[in-house]
């Protein structure tokens, strides 16, 4: 019985043979509806500020440098590939695309960066008119973030260490405030 | 009369004035208000008739009065009914009685709230310092509202987790946090006499994200589903999913009957490769890697498949509240009914190698045995249940998605050890692909064309409460999503199937030998950042008494005084 078994398990790879990909040699092309990263048509984006504020990573950014120029990043390197934001872009100025080959040493290979010019309503002075039922309001709005585009380490980072610098910058971070009375009835 | 009502009608005669509101949005769900002073009484009550504990949930109410709350849930699997009960106390005195002496399987869910809430519980056996870690500052509640998502206080040093001492006569080996059996970082300290296993104590909380904070202060309603995924790296759907349905039972949304069974569809394909994978696993721990190589090799067509369904290889991003994303439409179908064909051939012709080979059951037979009575004690879920006996499955207790349409089998098994999930683990490989036919087959026949997904017209309002719960492939999972303002939740609480199964674990443990630690632990396929959202310690089960923090402070302080 034994015997017959390790003569069974031996027979299945004689049967199925090398199923290892040759990869990275021979590429392997990514299937339909892939979902890689995703790529920003400038001539489309009206900076709707769509894809910002329902992006689940929060890894595009938007800010107004004045009233006519709105800046657009995307930061790859949170990006977890949902493609929530090519599905809620009215303009459908995004796309998901095959290219998944994206480690990189340099985070800037992988930040795509858009100034657009943004035209002023004539009538309003505001760029969009949120008067009226239109895709913008579908969109919701709701979580817009005016995020500083320097300061974009939203995530902060431990080191094993604790240097000086570091104590100090969290020295400046949001602290609880004291309770008045210790809600455990300890002192 | 029906088993809710019944139930209603004998808490409302037993609690009389501690009795406050009940609600029920859906037919199977009951949310019950009590007094703070009836927690007790409601829980044995509930017992007593037969429920089986689930989870505790502790938050900082905003709504119908400030306070902190804590909700218990139950469900009653013969009657497919989950119950909620909650009470509120003031911020003055966060205390509540202890579930724990009678459901120890509550000892976890308290425990988690005296860190993240700062709440008390009177007459808990063990409240040790659990979940934060230990450099953690005191008085710092992080699920309290004051406390900002981000807070990160400076590290201390010094400090480190105060391991219980071993029984007498034994002594400490310790597997973690990084240790080659475990896949994930835990600690493990096993006591050990000679060869024999004698008890362990366990640390977790190293992977803990903060996630459900995270969605009570910054994600609004629709992003929550592709970080809940993101909770594990197997049970994608099952996190999402089973978020969704909370949302929607909570705001009464109906979503179509083909996201329904889209849903089912992508729950099942997960089961798979979670078992192909959990299988070369398990071969792997034992030393066994033909099952390894050839059950990776089977699941990576799964991957594959994923990969054409969803867009990447991962049952990822599928899921929003009110449906799906994407379609299963005929030419997909066609590609999973090729690969399932494909699938079902590997793994029977697997199966068939190895089953009847004889260090397979050296290795798994009576390894890891647990009895009925001691796994329903634990409350324990999932195929790691299934296989001591214990006839409980989510999916036909308490159907959600499109299971209530299609036809299959639970399959237990009685042997109580590692090899009875085994056998539980590779016969529900055939059951899902059986789904997954049914589920194409409806699909083909009635539902084409049919939308994807309901558009959420209305704000979703607040201070409403949902429970959902899906049956993952290693057990059930549950989520109570209390819904708020601003597009968010207030609360959302994960309950992830290794959240029971491992508290079991030094139970299972016990008087094996320590080279069987590996498959033991490994056999109720610990997620641990599924359940180390928050963390959990677990108390050794070897017997002997285990000082509280603040029996050993004192106890401390009194040496140091004398001396
Ligand atoms: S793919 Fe998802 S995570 Fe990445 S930028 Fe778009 S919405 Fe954000
Ligand atoms: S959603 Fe589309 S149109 Fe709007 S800002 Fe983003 S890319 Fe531009």
């Amino acid at each position: 019985m034994w015997l017959w078994n390790k003569i069974k398990q031996l027979a299945i790879p004689s049967r199925t043979g090398v199923v290892t990909l040759r990869y990275p040699y021979k590429p392997r092309p990514a299937p339909a509806g892939f979902r890689g990263q995703p790529v920003w048509d400038h001539t489309k984006c009206i900076g709707c500020a769509g894809c910002a504020s329902n992006c689940p990573a929060r890894t595009i950014f938007l800010r107004d440098i004045c009233q006519e120029i709105r800046i657009l990043l995307y930061d790859s390197s949170r990006c977890t590939y949902c493609g929530r934001c090519a599905d809620l872009c009215p303009e459908k100025a995004i796309t998901m695309s095959e290219n998944f080959e994206l480690a990189t040493d340099h985070r800037q290979d992988i930040t795509e960066t858009m100034e657009l010019f943004m035209m002023t309503c004539q009538r309003c002075g505001r760029c969009f008119d949120l008067e009226i039922k239109n895709a913008l309001d579908k969109l919701q709005m709701l979580g817009y973030r005016y995020d500083s585009l320097e300061a974009r380490k939203v995530i902060r980072q431990s080191t094993p260490e604790l240097e000086p610098e570091l104590l100090e910058k969290t020295a400046t971070y949001r602290r609880p405030e004291k309770l008045e009375k210790s809600p455990c009835g300890k002192d | 009369m029906s088993r809710k009502d019944e139930l209603l009608n004998l808490l409302k005669d037993e609690l009389k004035g501690n009795f406050l509101a009940a609600s029920s949005l859906e037919e199977n769900r009951l949310f019950i208000d009590i007094k703070k002073e009836a927690l007790v009484e409601t829980a044995n009550q509930l017992m007593r008739a037969g429920a089986r504990y689930q989870m505790g949930v502790g938050y900082e109410a905003r709504k119908n009065g400030r306070g902190l709350a804590m909700v218990h849930t139950f469900a009653f699997d013969a009657d497919s009914l989950l119950v909620a009960i909650r009470a509120l106390t003031t911020e003055d005195e966060p205390e509540f009685d202890s579930l724990t002496p009678f459901i120890p399987g509550a000892g976890w869910s308290e425990r988690e709230y005296i860190d993240l809430l700062g709440l008390h519980f009177k007459n808990h056996p063990h409240p040790k310092r659990l979940v934060l870690s230990d450099d953690w500052p005191e008085g710092i509640y992080p699920l309290r509202q004051e406390v900002p998502y981000d807070l990160m206080p400076p590290a201390a040093e010094e400090v480190a987790f105060r391991l219980d001492e071993a029984p007498p006569g034994s002594s400490i080996i310790p597997f973690g946090p990084f240790h080659a059996c475990l896949h994930e970082p835990a600690h493990f300290a096993v006591y050990v006499d000679g060869e024999e296993i004698k008890g362990c104590e366990y640390r977790g909380f190293m992977v803990h994200r903060g996630i459900e904070k995270l969605a009570a202060t910054e994600l609004t309603y629709n992003e929550i589903p592709f970080v809940a995924e993101r909770i594990c790296g197997i049970c994608g759907s099952v996190h999402s999913v089973n978020y969704a349905q909370a949302v929607e039972a909570a705001s009464g949304l109906k979503i179509p009957r083909r996201a329904e069974f889209i849903r089912t569809i992508m729950l099942e394909i997960e089961r798979l490769h979670s078992h192909l994978m959990w299988l070369g696993v398990a071969g792997h721990l034992i030393g066994f890697d033909t099952v390894f190589m050839q059950a990776w090799r089977i699941r990576e067509k799964i991957m594959w498949l994923a990969e054409s369904l969803t867009g990447n290889r991962k049952t990822y991003g599928m899921v929003i509240i009110g449906g799906v994303r994407r379609d299963i439409d005929l030419t997909k179908a066609e590609l999973i009914k090729k690969t399932l064909a494909e699938v079902e051939k590997d793994v029977q012709a697997l199966e068939k190698a190895i089953i009847k080979d004889k260090s397979i059951h050296r290795r798994t037979k009576g390894v890891g045995y647990l009895s009925r009575e001691k796994a329903k004690e634990w409350n324990l879920v999932g195929p790691v249940a299934r296989a001591r006996g214990l006839d409980i499955d989510a999916r036909r207790d308490h159907p959600y998605a499109a299971y209530d349409e299609v036809k299959f089998e639970v399959v237990v098994a009685d042997s109580g050890d590692v090899w009875g999930t085994l056998v539980v683990r590779i016969k529900e490989i055939y059951e899902a692909i059986r789904i997954i036919h049914q589920c194409l087959e409806k699909l083909a026949s009635r539902l084409q064309g049919s939308p994807l997904a309901i558009e959420i017209e209305d704000p979703i309002p607040a201070g409403q409460q949902g429970l959902s719960v899906v049956e993952a492939p290693r057990g059930e999972a549950v989520h109570y999503v209390l819904t708020g303002d601003d597009n968010r939740p207030e609360r959302w609480r994960v309950r992830a199937p290794t959240y029971p199964n491992l508290q079991a674990v030094p139970d299972m443990l016990l008087n094996n030998k320590l080279a069987d630690f590996p498959i033991i632990v490994g056999s109720i396929d610990p997620c641990i950042s599924c359940t180390d959202r928050v963390a959990v310690i677990d108390r050794r089960s070897a017997s002997g008494r285990i000082l509280s923090r603040q029996e050993l402070e004192k106890l401390s302080r009194e040496m140091r005084s004398k001396t």
